[in-house]
């Protein structure tokens, strides 16, 4: 590791020392993420297990090396879980001595915790909404296609654009998976903040034969309404309640469906991907009969995939999109801290 | 009735009689209709009253079959434009002559057509858009209620707007005649695009039917905009500019009335008898309070083969006279980074 790597590697140990303190205080903040994330109190603290408090010095020598040079990076953050934004100032602080930060509007109280308990000049809120005006050379940008295509327009020439968009997960469980064991797993992963992240599974496929998909249906059935007793489902908003309606009776239509109070599960129609389910714990489950079949399902939204949870990753990797971050199964929200979650091209 | 019955008259039906037994009917012959009502937890055959019946998402259309005959008896199949997803929505037919017989009955009351008269189509024919209801309503118009002369008179091929051809066949129009234009919103913006100030102006009495929206295939317009520019461009009075409202996954149209009552205003669509809709909450998809805003489960029964009541995502209110369309249901507005529907679709969902 040399002088600068080693000098990075601890400035962002500083901030995982930062996140264990917050961690440590986070009642203080429960509610006020609950009101705005829309999570259940437990869904919170279920979420704060997720904050990244501690990593390999392999892992963040590797996310220093993975990052760009710049002496200011402004971090921009919109439409992510609440506790990104740790990753997002790793990754910022991986790259320039001075960071400044603007927290989403909508939940910007874990960034302003993070970069409190971080006491650093180096770090620094700033809520500044021209983009033009801002001094940056770099600007990191959270948000929906819409909020980067913005940014883009306005930032000043010459400025690196690094860009994180919205993405997708999903599941594939292989022929040799044990469903039960498999299917607690991902009810785990889709449960943690209500599927509202990019690293949520929304769909699972299911190598293997209809009758193996149904059980796989019915498994996940059980387990979300399992987890659901342990960790509540929070609010969804009338346009959430809306889609999962219109994406409920539709599943039913086509295919068949398993409905809870706090979930649904969808399975078919045979032979392509259905329209995705909407966040909120709602999973569609599809059949291919063999695994290079999985790479023909998931081609249409192979751009979108950001993380992909197997029971066997060496299987799985070589038809699944290269740039989807393999995880085990109930993993899918713990990626090592070496890099962004979403490793597409930016 | 008994009167009725020894004169033999047929006995007048209420909507929801018909209503019922084709929701019944559908429950009994399209499988996922029937598994629709049992998600829903209604007995098809204790259905009594239409809104009892559940509505099929516009979304089932591009992933199952919505018909009640053998698949090797669909004599055509109507299809929307395609999504990222790969996915369009199919709806199939036996034959066309219901979907024929209630576009013609309904067009002909809402256009005021007592006799044939010239009909010119800014739009493809129909052997170059096999699969498009619109073509195919276009090209029924323009067989059953146009004149000899107005079967090839269309003015979209390849794709292209051919302005010459339509110049001089507007030229050629006999002045005494008033004629009918049908078009796609997009395709005359297209039109006066190319067309800047020049006027193709139609013979008195003339109206121009626009329908479809715009759905990236040229700039958006608004609709009271171009109805100022299409009255100026083809000399026509607005209330001659009428739009039409149908999908793909209907059989039936709305119609706007501007031409036949001097009461109605533009914007307001009116339903043929065998069709109404019904603004509904989109997640109970019960109906709203009078008024107010839902999106449209309409009700179609010259749906008789598919699905009679279908649930969209357009907004729409009641008013008198009709309803009005308020665009689209936008999607829930994102608070994570997990990807939206609406940012993974692309292209129109229901182009008819």
């Amino acid at each position: 590791m040399n002088g600068s790597v080693a000098s990075r590697v601890s400035s962002i140990r500083r901030l995982l020392a930062a996140a264990q303190r917050v961690y440590e205080r986070r009642e203080q903040l429960s509610a006020v993420v609950s009101e705005s994330t829309g999570l259940s109190t437990e869904g919170v603290e279920l979420g704060f297990g997720y904050l990244e408090r501690s990593a390999s010095d392999a892992d963040l020598t590797a996310l220093v090396g993975a990052a760009s040079e710049a002496s200011h990076v402004h971090v921009i953050l919109s439409a992510n879980v609440f506790v990104a934004p740790l990753r997002a100032l790793a990754l910022a602080i991986a790259t320039a001595p001075k960071v400044t930060v603007r927290p989403s509007a909508r939940d910007p109280w874990l960034t302003r915790a993070l970069v409190a308990a971080l006491d650093s000049h180096s770090v620094e809120i700033l809520d500044e909404r021209n983009v033009a005006s801002l001094d940056a050379d770099s600007l990191h940008v959270y948000g929906r296609d819409a909020t980067i295509a913005a940014v883009r327009a306005q930032a000043r020439s010459g400025t690196q654009i690094r860009a994180h968009g919205p993405g997708l997960g999903v599941v594939v469980l292989t022929r040799d998976a044990e469903i039960d064991a498999a299917v607690a797993h991902v009810a785990v992963d889709v449960a943690a903040f209500d599927q509202r992240g990019c690293l949520s599974p929304r769909v699972v496929v299911v190598e293997g034969s209809l009758a193996r998909a149904t059980q796989v249906g019915e498994a996940m059935h059980r387990e979300l309404a399992l987890v659901a007793a342990r960790v509540p489902r929070g609010r969804l908003d009338p346009q959430e309640r809306a889609e999962a309606r219109r994406w409920t009776d539709t599943i039913s239509f086509a295919g068949r469906t398993w409905v809870g109070p706090e979930h649904a599960v969808g399975l078919g129609p045979e032979g392509e991907l259905p329209t995705l389910p909407p966040v909120g714990r709602h999973v569609q489950i599809a059949r291919a009969p063999s695994l290079e079949l999985v790479r023909t399902l998931l081609e249409p939204t192979a751009r979108f995939i950001v993380a992909v949870g197997t029971d066997d990753p060496a299987r799985v990797r070589p038809v699944v999109p290269t740039h989807a971050r393999l995880s085990p199964l109930g993993h899918m929200q713990r990626p090592p801290l070496d890099g962004p979650v979403d490793r597409r091209s930016s | 009735m008994a009167r009725a019955l020894e004169r033999r008259e047929p006995r007048p039906e209420s909507f929801d009689s018909l209503a019922c037994d084709l929701a019944r009917f559908q429950a009994e012959y399209v499988p996922g209709y029937a598994r629709l009502c049992a998600a829903r937890g209604v007995e098809a055959v204790a259905i009594r009253q239409a809104s009892e019946a559940p509505a099929v998402p516009t979304d089932a259309f591009k992933l199952a079959h919505v018909f009640a005959f053998d698949e090797r008896a669909a004599g055509v199949t109507f299809r929307t434009s395609g999504t990222t997803l790969g996915a369009r929505g199919a709806h199939s037919m036996r034959d066309t002559r219901t979907y024929d017989a209630v576009a013609l009955a309904f067009a002909r009351a809402m256009l005021g057509l007592e006799a044939r008269v010239p009909v010119l189509v800014i739009g493809p024919p129909e052997d170059e858009a096999p699969d498009s209801s619109l073509a195919h309503m276009c090209a029924l118009l323009s067989r059953e209620v146009g004149v000899a002369e107005s079967r090839d008179a269309f003015f979209v091929r390849g794709g292209t707007l051919e302005l010459a051809s339509l110049r001089d066949r507007v030229r050629l129009l006999p002045p005494e005649t008033p004629a009918l234009v049908l078009a796609t919103s997009f395709a005359l913006v297209h039109l006066l695009d190319e067309i800047g100030d020049e006027r193709l102006a139609l013979p008195a009495g003339s109206r121009l039917m626009q329908t479809g929206g715009f759905k990236g295939r040229s700039r958006e317009v608004s609709a009271p905009e171009l109805r100022r520019l299409l009255s100026r461009t083809f000399c026509l009075p607005e209330r001659a500019i009428v739009s039409e409202y149908g999908m793909t996954e209907l059989s039936s149209q709305f119609w706007e009335a501007t031409l036949l009552d001097e009461g109605a205003s533009p914007g307001v669509y009116a339903e043929p008898p065998w069709a109404r809709v019904v603004p509904v909450d989109p997640e109970t998809l019960a109906a709203v309070a009078p008024g107010s805003v839902g999106v449209a489960r309409i009700e179609d029964l010259a749906n008789v083969d598919s699905a009679f009541a279908i649930v969209t995502q357009d907004r729409v209110r009641r008013v008198p006279g009709g309803f009005e369309l308020l665009g689209r249901l936008p999607g829930a507005p994102p608070r994570g980074c997990s990807i939206a529907l609406d940012e993974i679709l692309s292209g129109s969902e229901s182009v008819p």
